[in-house]
């Protein structure tokens, strides 16, 4: 019987590997990667590593992302050839999927991550003031290093920091960009002329006297109700409890 | 272009060791999904351990990035990619191995002649390993072998690598794998005809 009998043998089954085998070799050598994936503002550059997704860039020369990368964390990264979970679960989420994505978030501050772990609490067709970011964490003085923080943002869409904005609720700078960020928010769902047709009275909230809850403008499409029946614009927290109103749980208003 | 480096192309491995050579970086993630499950299953086989094959397999990447990194690309060019990735699992695995010892019961001798037992693979019934379908039989056996032949053994039979490529990895002469591989497959037979059923 010769070798080519041996032929049966040779299929031995193979040990499957898990799938972030690549990922954790990849992680240990220091080396990272990137994928290129559909967003609501276009292609962008999703670089990741074991823990997580490290960073998110509009798409564009791939010289210029992966030397910004470099520069920024320290490790090189190289386009990947397959997509394992973690870049499947970003390319998910970007493409509107309601899916978790583990956030490598292992080159910021503490006070930076503990700022983006709050803007990640705020949902779609909302948006926050630095200063309620600020006085949330419990340093109502920081309204500033928040702004810093947010604008260091390594993955911004990812990370919602888009929906953190001036606390006379005009948008604000964005990583991308003022107009990206007030076109992403109106595409979420937030009305900015309804908005500004509240702040530019002085109104900094509004009541719902049915819910007998008052909110920020900001919160939801709330500020599209007001002039209709039992929705009221406020001055301020002490007029708002003067209506016998108390302070929406969603957006906690007496927060900002 | 020479004939030769024709040739070359079309084997995947040296269009691989081309990419290593030119750009590591780029090139080393087609090297890990080309080996992996090669390297993490011949891993199992040699330390009877799913847990830690996936440890050690990845032990034997990251040695092979380091190592990379400090040839010269010309070295990297002519580099024997699989031997070269045996080689490194081999020697990962027999220290992993002194942390655990291999079963007591080992199926085969150690005469300390190992050309002694080196016969006609021609002549050779393997029948029986045709035509186990329980191959976790198969991994049984492998795992009752020594260390000292095992590795022969897996690579020969399981792996197909060549006897050149193996004497390459392990380091050893021709004689010596060729008669390893042999004592390995006449043990796993006996085991297989002993549990057969």
């Amino acid at each position: 019987m010769g070798e080519s009998n041996f032929g049966a043998l040779r299929t031995a089954p193979n040990r499957p590997v898990a799938p972030d085998f690549t990922a954790q070799v990849f992680t240990r050598i220091g080396l990272d990667r990137y994928v290129t994936a559909a967003s609501a503002i276009g292609e962008v550059f999703v670089a990741w590593r074991s823990g997580g997704v490290s960073a998110l860039r509009i798409a564009g020369d791939a010289m210029t992302f992966e030397s910004w990368y470099g520069e920024r964390f320290g490790r090189r990264v190289v386009p990947a050839r397959e997509e394992d979970p973690i870049s499947a679960a970003a390319r998910a989420k970007l493409g509107g999927d309601e899916v978790e994505v583990p956030i490598d978030l292992g080159e910021c501050s503490p006070f930076e991550r503990r700022v983006l772990e709050k803007a990640a609490e705020i949902t779609r067709c909302n948006a926050r003031p630095y200063g309620w970011v600020a006085r949330e964490l419990g340093v109502p003085d920081a309204t500033r290093a928040v702004g810093n923080a947010l604008g260091r943002n390594p993955v911004p869409l990812l990370i919602p920091c888009h929906r953190v904005i001036r606390t006379d609720f005009t948008v604000g700078g964005y990583v991308f960009g003022s107009e990206t960020k007030r076109t992403l928010l109106e595409a979420e769902g937030l009305d900015f002329a309804a908005i500004e047709r509240v702040t530019r009275g002085g109104f900094r909230y509004v009541g719902d006297d049915d819910d007998g809850t008052f909110c920020l403008p900001t919160c939801g499409t709330v500020a599209t109700r007001v002039g209709s029946p039992g929705f009221v614009a406020l001055r301020s927290v002490d007029e708002a409890h003067a209506h016998g109103l108390r302070p929406c749980s969603t957006c906690r208003p007496i927060a900002a | 272009m020479p004939l030769a480096a024709a040739v070359e192309c079309l084997d995947p491995d040296a269009a691989l060791a081309c990419a290593l050579a030119d750009d590591l970086d780029r090139a080393f993630e087609a090297l890990v999904i080309a080996y992996r499950v090669r390297i993490v299953t011949f891993v199992a086989r040699m330390l009877h351990d799913d847990a830690r094959a996936e440890e050690v397999g990845q032990d034997v990447f990251v040695r092979a990035y380091r190592a990379l990194q400090a040839y010269p690309a010309q070295r990297r060019e002519t580099l024997r990619l699989r031997p070269w990735l045996y080689t490194i699992a081999r020697n990962l695995t027999r220290n992993a191995f002194r942390d655990a010892p291999p079963f007591a019961d080992s199926l085969d001798y150690d005469d300390g002649n190992p050309s002694a037992a080196l016969i006609d693979e021609a002549a050779a019934p393997e029948d029986i390993l045709l035509r186990s379908e329980a191959w976790q039989s198969v991994d049984d056996a492998v795992a009752r072998l020594s260390t000292a032949i095992r590795p022969a053994f897996v690579m020969r039979y399981l792996d197909d690598l060549s006897y050149d490529e193996i004497a390459e990895s392990l380091d050893q002469p021709l004689g010596t794998v060729k008669a390893s591989a042999h004592r390995g497959l006449l043990a796993v037979r006996a085991y297989l005809e002993n549990n057969d059923g």
